[in-house]
């Protein structure tokens, strides 16, 4: 007898504690039934997710195509090839840029050696983390896909064709002159 | 040898050596710019500091520059000392302060000196804060691209451009911290070597340009060893490719032939790998439409061409490998293999041979230790430009001598040429036309090639009495008085030629006869240049007559391909013979093997050949008029996705290895294997690796069985393990064949070498023949190659590679005995000679864009004199006939032709085919 009251007892304790966290506030994230555009997902600053190809103040491309970040990828996922800046088609701020960008992301571990190597900070991490898919080939996504877009208040390459953006530094020194 | 105490450890060093060359010898890392192992020292940049002690009981010491202080016997030095690391560290953190810290935009990073010795010394955080100083680039040509603000002023482009490689157009400029390295203004570097200054540069202020249109990191690149195509010489080259691209030739180290330096054509050539105009898959023609066939569909057409033919011709080709040539000499029988060469290339070369295995042959490195060089017909800077460099440092080595005497060591470079100022050793031109060595020559001569070939006869009875017959006739005469005499029994023949009097033709092969009898190593260089068989002959008397009297003298034949001699060897018959053989039977099929016959024959004769032939199928690179003529065209490998061997011009068989990943494009013997099989010649299916194709070789030519060593077989292991093509850091490797599939595909097999399609492997150092890039630890840049040297700038650990066919024989060869007649000028007609063009001349390199770019545009070229005889002014259009077809170009005046002779340019495409020398009247058309 002793023993089945016990039982109860035991039981009541436990559902009581249930019962009384029905009235307690939330405390995980609502996600993805949560309200605006991340659906309740929340995250630190520093969190590693999808990465983001940063522009400069004139909407340039910050990616020189110096090919560090391939270098540090641990496991090898990144994938550029370049192409130099012209005269008419002036993509990035210096001699070359990434004509092609892409990355992994079957293979990228998210360790963000890529981004600590960038020497123009022009990789960088967002906070992008909805990946699956059932088709493993989208996963490997190509510049278009990571690049921010352009400021609103630069229109397509004006800017670029202004002279202090072109010239570079004064020559001080040249013979025949 | 001396004994030097390093940080207390005694070594065993060269005591000819400074301590800069002892320590990287030895294996230690100690810092350095301005010194390189082909340059010596200047003591210019301070990087080398080392602490010099007087005794072990001296404990204060004094900062010495290891490059300047010489190994002597019981040196004690301190490389660790920490104010030499300090002071190490100081004169970085100086060099740094004015560069531009940009290495992530800088071409030469991940392989960058400076880089290198920035990470050794230490240097890690810049104090300097204030602007730097810049200066405006310039543009150098197609080549070679000029970033002045990374500059550290170390003096070495300098150095090697003007003092090692005899170019005048490039300087430096300015003084104190603004000192500018460059042109007077903006415009193409004359010198034909100036590439190098893309690997002389420690930093990226000099970068290739081609390159540059195709970036890739070296990291990045997989690497293969290779030869070079672009000319006989056989210099050793490392092709880096990137996503299926050939992307740059960097130089490596072969210490006895292109050292550390290449040409441009070597380094530049390279883009036809790349062309929109390669032949990617099988073509067939029919009703007049070229279309891509499938692989297996070509191979059983193929096979029905040659399965219905009554007669199978085949077509070698020089700048095949030995092992395809070979391949389409056992499917056509040796009746039946011809080279595209005619009758009087094949003997020239049949003669180069026979003098090769009769006569001590030099090495490029043996032509730069010579003191006393003859040069006979041999536009070298143009024909065989790498050795031109070798001359260059030879007419040094006279001049070593006397200041050897003076105590100077060999290695202070600029005390050794303060010293000799403008004294060279001797080195004798005589050549059709000037040439870019003249500067440096003690004496030139002018002539046609048999007065060339005159010369040297003379020359070789001037030294040698006997030579040729002649008797002594007086025991009792002076050597003064012998010499006169047998000079004049050979130019005592006819009238001297207006350009050359009598008594300047005695005199002058006295003189050159003397300069090479006094000389301790004496050379006579000749070749293939001004397609003359007396010349070369004259240049093996030469020689003979030199060994005669006991002088270890050697002689270096220039070839014009980079497989002549090899294709030779094989037998192949004349183009004449296979055309004869056309005509003769019907339902017959010929193979072109990577040869352009428009190139090689009068394209009238060619027309005929191909018209006569039932079927026509052709293996090669790229697109041409011989490809456009064939019914079946298979896409043949080039250099960089082939293994191969090819024959040099002083006989070595050196191995190339496939620096591209196999792909649809294949060996030409893959393809003949394949065609050959499928027309039911079962025996062909046992070819299965290059092995084999070498095994069946060797065994069919004993001439040929060191071939078989010129490289380790594919089966070589090191610790059970192939030997990676890409570096440690190669990156993408995942992401690369994304596109194809997500899971990483295995690496493609390759059955052929013991190198392996990967990053992965032994990682130690391979034997010199295997060595795909140079890469050490903290040595990232070219500079690596000190590591993989037993000594500096000797020869690389284990030897180095390729095997000589031919060794050097005993005794001195008999004479060659029937000196040519004295060339006589023809009224309105010219000798038409061929004139090469270093950028041009040869069929491969003239299709890359940088090479194209500055190749000539075609001329007829004479004297003015003979010009203004004939009525013509320069730039008039003159036509020339040869061979039953005309040419029409704009004439040039070049004062510096000889009488009687008009040059043209051979290798552009209007005259293709010319064959040369032959007279013509010259006439200008409107």
């Amino acid at each position: 007898m002793p023993t089945i009251l016990k039982d109860i007892a035991a039981i009541a304790k436990g559902m009581s504690i249930t019962f009384m966290e029905m009235f307690q506030p939330t405390v995980v994230e609502n996600y993805p039934d949560g309200p605006g555009p991340l659906r309740g997902a929340k995250f630190q600053e520093r969190y590693r997710g999808v990465h983001v190809l940063q522009r400069d103040e004139n909407g340039l491309e910050k990616c020189v195509a110096c090919f560090l970040c391939a270098a540090a990828c641990p496991s090898n996922c990144i994938y550029i090839e370049a192409a130099e800046n012209t005269e008419e088609n002036r993509v990035s701020g210096a001699e070359r840029y990434a004509k092609v960008y892409n990355i992994d992301y079957n293979r990228c571990i998210f360790c963000g050696y890529c981004v600590e190597a960038c020497p123009t900070d022009a990789i960088t991490h967002g906070h992008g983390f909805e990946l699956a898919t059932f088709n493993a080939s989208s996963l490997v996504y190509r510049k278009e896909q990571m690049l921010a877009p352009i400021p609103a208040h630069i229109g397509a390459n004006a800017v670029f064709n202004q002279a202090e953006v072109l010239g570079g530094a004064p020559a001080q020194v040249a013979p025949g002159e | 040898m001396a004994t030097i105490y390093v940080d207390g450890k005694p070594h065993q060093v060269d005591a000819q050596q400074n301590l800069l060359h002892a320590c990287l010898t030895l294996g230690f890392n100690l810092p350095y710019f301005c010194w390189h192992p082909a340059l010596g020292s200047v003591g210019a940049c301070r990087q080398c500091a080392v602490k010099q002690f007087r005794s072990p009981e001296d404990k204060h010491g004094r900062l010495v520059m290891a490059c300047m202080t010489p190994a002597s016997e019981g040196a004690q030095i301190s490389i660790a000392d920490p104010e030499a690391v300090a002071f190490r560290k100081g004169i970085i953190e100086g060099m740094m302060e004015n560069h531009p810290h940009d290495c992530p935009v800088c071409d030469e990073g991940g392989e960058c000196h400076l880089q290198d010795m920035t990470v050794m010394t230490g240097h890690d955080y810049r104090r300097y804060e204030f602007p730097k100083r810049t200066f405006r680039n310039q543009y150098l040509g197609p080549f070679v691209n000029h970033e002045m603000n990374r500059c550290i002023q170390c003096y070495r482009c300098v150095r090697f451009y003007r003092e090692y490689a005899g170019g005048q157009d490039f300087n430096v400029f300015g003084i104190r911290n603004l000192a500018y390295f460059g042109r007077h203004e903006d415009g193409v570097l004359e010198s034909e070597f100036a590439g190098n200054l893309d690997e002389v540069c420690p930093t990226g202020v000099f970068t290739d340009a081609t390159h540059k249109h195709h970036y890739t990191r070296k990291w990045d690149m997989q690497f293969a060893p290779s030869i070079c195509v672009h000319c006989g010489l056989g210099c050793n080259i490392s092709p880096g490719e990137r996503y299926g691209m050939l992307r740059r030739i960097v130089n490596r180290y072969h210490g006895d032939i292109n050292g550390y330096f290449l040409c441009d054509r070597g380094r530049y050539g390279y883009e036809f790998v790349n062309s929109e105009q390669r032949i990617r898959q099988p073509q067939i023609r029919s009703n007049g439409q070229i279309q891509p066939v499938p692989k297996q569909q070509a191979i059983e057409e193929g096979g029905r061409f040659i399965a219905s033919a009554t007669t199978v011709i085949g077509i070698g080709s020089s700048r095949a490998s030995l092992e395809s040539n070979f391949a389409l000499r056992m499917a056509v029988g040796a009746n039946h293999f011809f080279a595209g060469a005619s009758t009087q290339e094949l003997q020239l070369l049949h003669l180069t041979l026979e003098i090769l295995r009769t006569t001590p042959v030099a090495s490029l490195r043996d032509v730069e230790d010579s003191d006393a060089v003859l040069v006979l017909g041999e536009d070298v800077s143009n024909y065989a430009p790498r050795m031109a460099l070798s001359l260059r440092q030879s007419v040094r080595q006279q001049p070593f001598a006397m200041t050897d005497k003076l105590k100077i060591p060999r290695w202070l470079d600029h005390a050794v040429r303060e010293a000799a100022q403008e004294h060279k050793g001797p080195l004798f031109m005589a050549t059709v036309a000037a040439t870019r060595l003249d500067d440096v020559a003690t004496d030139t001569y002018r002539g046609a090639p048999d007065e060339i070939a005159r010369l040297g006869y003379a020359v070789a009875r001037t030294l040698d009495p006997e030579a040729a017959g002649l008797r002594a006739t007086t025991a009792s005469g002076s050597l003064a008085g012998q010499i006169v005499r047998a000079v004049r029994a050979v130019t005592g023949l006819g009238k001297p030629p207006s350009g050359a009097p009598d008594a300047d033709f005695e005199t002058m092969a006295q003189r050159i006869a003397q300069a090479l009898n006094g000389a301790e190593r004496p050379l006579v260089i000749s070749g293939l240049g001004c397609r003359s068989g007396p010349v070369l002959k004259a240049a093996a008397n030469v020689v003979r007559a030199l060994q005669r009297n006991g002088k270890p003298a050697r002689i270096a034949l220039a070839v014009p391909e980079c497989n002549s001699l090899g294709l030779a060897m094989l037998g192949a018959k004349p183009f004449e013979e296979a055309l004869a053989v056309a005509r003769e039977h019907s339902g017959t099929t010929a193979i072109m093997l990577e040869n352009d016959l428009y190139r090689q024959a009068p394209g009238s004769d060619v027309d005929v050949f191909l018209r006569s032939a039932n079927h026509l199928i052709a293996l090669d690179h790229l697109q041409n008029r011989t490809t456009a003529t064939a019914e079946l065209t298979f896409p043949a490998a080039t250099f960089a996705e082939s293994d191969g061997t090819l024959v040099n011009n002083e006989g070595r068989a050196q191995r190339f290895f496939q620096a591209l990943t196999p792909q649809e494009i294949q060996e030409s013997w893959r393809w003949l294997r394949d065609i050959f099989v499928a027309a039911g010649r079962r025996e062909f299916s046992a070819w299965k690796t290059l092995d084999d194709v070498i095994q069946s070789l060797v065994s069919e030519f004993p001439d040929l069985a060191q071939v078989a060593e010129a490289a380790p077989a594919a089966s070589f292991r090191m610790a059970g393990e192939k030997i990676p093509r890409q570096p440690h850091r190669y990156s993408g490797r995942t992401a690369m064949l994304a596109n194809i599939n997500v899971s990483e595909p295995k690496p493609p097999d390759d059955p052929d070498s013991s190198l392996s399609y990967s990053m992965e492997g032994n990682p130690d150092q391979p034997p010199a023949a295997l060595i795909p890039f140079a890469w050490a630890g903290g040595w990232n840049s070219y500079q690596a190659w000190n590591k993989f040297q037993e000594e500096i700038a000797g020869p690389l650990r284990g030897g180095n590679p390729g095997v000589r066919l031919f060794q050097p024989p005993a005794q001195a060869g008999e004479y060659f005995q029937d000196a040519p007649k004295r060339f006589q000028p023809r009224e309105g007609e010219w000798l038409v000679v061929p004139l090469y063009h270093v950028f041009g001349s040869e069929e491969l390199s003239i299709l890359s864009p940088g090479v194209k770019q500055l190749s000539p545009k075609p001329y007829i070229a004479m004297n003015d004199e003979h010009a203004k005889g004939a009525g013509l002014q320069a730039e008039d259009m003159v036509e020339l006939a040869i061979g039953g077809a005309s040419y029409r170009a704009a004439l040039q005046i070049r004062p510096d032709l000889p009488v009687g002779i008009a040059g043209v340019p051979v290798g552009v495409d209007l005259f293709a085919g010319i064959q040369l020398p032959a007279w013509s009247k010259i006439e200008r058309v409107s």
